[in-house]
């Protein structure tokens, strides 16, 4: 084995040894990473072609406004979203383009 | 970390603390500046603007961050905990905790890779959770030092953070440290805490979405907050009518905070204004029991307020509750006739008062005054000087204080301190303190 998969090896099992460490932690984090990976896919397929308000984005998957937006606003904050415009008084999201991500 | 001894030990990096730092580092002292966070700015630096010169908070705190990290003088432990502090000789020994941020603060470039590599969201205390940031992050773009911090607690272990960093500084392995500071002075600087939202269940909050507190209107204002704009955190609307409750955390015997919080009338107002310049077509309305604008030029900034069209409507506010479409529904008292009308709004912000940070006033066995906040024996002849000789208090730590008076506090500190020092080197007794009644 060459030194770079030596240290490979014993860099997983300490990755291991920790995540036993931190079993709870580590179960409940995985719990919320699911759910928030389900929720990125749920509001990027949405507004992916047509800008959404995040009303009009909780209406369509089904879950509270204010839950909504804070994804939105994550989103924004690191370029998987942005504003388009706005309908009314709410302005419109849409998916960034891959490039722009 | 390996112990150090040095003349003064700030507790607290907010603005009071940091202008204290600096006050005796430029005198030549050496100095320690430890912070629980892990960066240095305190609430200052999450605010949009100061009253009443409208300057940006950025702008005034951000360089003062700055000559904290770089001035020879100051040493800076961030992300640090009191554990024990004991008296000495030569003044007091602290045992001071620094907590893992798992990345090696001498590799860390401040990159950010890791940040953008992290898979986990959590909600972001700088935007009071209305943002979020990922478990691995630098707290914010100007954040003081610009050192990634990792949240163990929230994190599944994947190593993605590991993989992508340029200068192999994530440790995951990284432990708490201890280590003792040998100082002659403490300068306590530990700030406040807002009221809690929810403390007055009448008013909604932390129950309706748009029922939100004063800090959080802050973020929406700044340019670095969570939406880039103000929207309400209920729906993403953006408010075309905001309301004001003054005194929702203070002046009141059933929260036990019963003084005058001092800022709220001139935060509100603040605000106001500046919302008025985000928002032109918006109303905004104050509901208050008395406005107190005491300081230098604050009268001036309540008429330009009144003569911009924000309403004020003098009324006690009793309840708020919420109709169908998430609008908070104000039911208030007007002073001027009795009458109890109910008037509907997009957004509220109640303007809550100060309390005192919890911390580390039991450490440093501090007696606290009625109020809770650190007692401070002779107010008007030695407004610094705690019951300890040595140990000198400033800011929002003794009593709310606008930004303007912490900073005043803050030098005032810093002159107390240095004099104690130096009459100590010579061998001189602390001085006495000069009878109250001369300056009362």
């Amino acid at each position: 084995m060459s030194d770079e998969q030596v240290s490979n090896v014993s860099r997983g099992e300490m990755l291991k040894s920790l995540r036993e460490m931190h079993a709870a932690s580590v179960e409940q984090t995985q719990a919320l990473l699911r759910e928030q990976k389900q929720m990125q896919q749920s509001i990027c397929q949405i507004i992916r072609e047509t800008p959404k308000t995040v009303p009009e984005i909780a209406a369509e998957i089904g879950k509270p406004s204010h839950e909504v937006l804070w994804y939105i606003a994550a989103f924004k904050k690191y370029g998987i979203v942005v504003e388009t415009g706005k309908c009314g008084d709410y302005p419109l999201y849409q998916r960034a383009k891959e490039t722009q991500a | 970390m390996e112990n150090f001894n040095v003349d003064t030990l700030v507790i607290g990096g907010g603005i009071a603390g940091m202008q204290a730092a600096l006050d005796l580092a430029d005198q030549g002292f050496q100095t320690a500046l430890v912070d629980h966070e892990p960066t240095i700015g305190g609430k200052m630096i999450t605010l949009s603007k100061v009253f009443p010169t409208l300057d940006c908070c950025s702008c005034i705190t951000t360089p003062k961050m700055s000559s904290v990290a770089h001035h020879p003088n100051i040493q800076l432990l961030t992300y640090c905990d009191l554990q024990s502090i004991q008296e000495s000789d030569s003044g007091f020994r602290v045992a001071i905790v620094q907590k893992p941020r798992y990345v090696d603060a001498h590799k860390c470039t401040g990159c950010r890779k890791c940040e953008y590599e992290c898979p986990i969201l959590i909600p972001n205390p700088y935007d009071r959770g209305l943002g979020a940031y990922h478990a691995i992050r630098v707290p914010f773009s100007t954040a003081v030092p610009q050192t990634a911090v990792l949240d163990m607690d929230n994190c599944i272990l994947c190593g993605k953070c590991e993989k992508v960093c340029p200068t192999q500084a994530v440790t995951f392995t990284q432990k708490p440290e201890t280590f003792e500071v040998q100082t002659r002075t403490i300068v306590l600087a530990s700030g406040f805490e807002l009221t809690p939202l929810e403390a007055k269940k009448e008013y909604g909050g932390g129950l309706l979405h748009n029922v939100i507190d004063p800090l959080m209107m802050e973020r929406f204002l700044a340019p670095t907050g969570p939406y880039g704009r103000v929207l309400r955190p209920g729906d993403g609307k953006e408010p075309t009518s905001i309301a004001y409750v003054q005194c929702a955390g203070s002046r009141d015997q059933s929260l036990g905070v019963e003084y005058c919080s001092r800022v709220c009338c001139m935060y509100a107002i603040k605000q106001a204004m500046l919302i008025s310049g985000a928002l032109p077509m918006a109303e905004i309305t104050i509901y208050y029991m008395d406005i107190r604008t005491f300081g230098k030029g604050y009268e001036q900034f309540y008429q330009n307020a009144q003569a911009m069209g924000v309403e004020f409507i003098r009324g006690k506010v009793a309840a708020i509750h919420e109709d169908d479409q998430q609008n908070p529904v104000v039911k208030v008292e007007l002073t001027e006739d009795g009458r109890v009308v109910e008037r509907t709004h997009d957004l509220v912000v109640l303007s809550l008062g100060m309390v005192p940070s919890p911390g580390s006033a039991g450490i440093l066995e501090l007696p606290l005054g009625d109020d809770k906040f650190i007692s401070v024996p002779a107010p008007n002849a030695r407004p610094c000087h705690t019951t300890r000789p040595g140990i000198f208090v400033t800011g929002t730590a003794m009593g709310p204080m606008d930004i303007v008076d912490s900073i005043i506090s803050a030098s005032s500190a810093a002159a107390a301190t240095s004099a104690y020092i130096r009459a100590h080197q010579n061998g001189q007794a602390s001085p006495k303190p000069q009878e109250e009644a001369v300056y009362a």
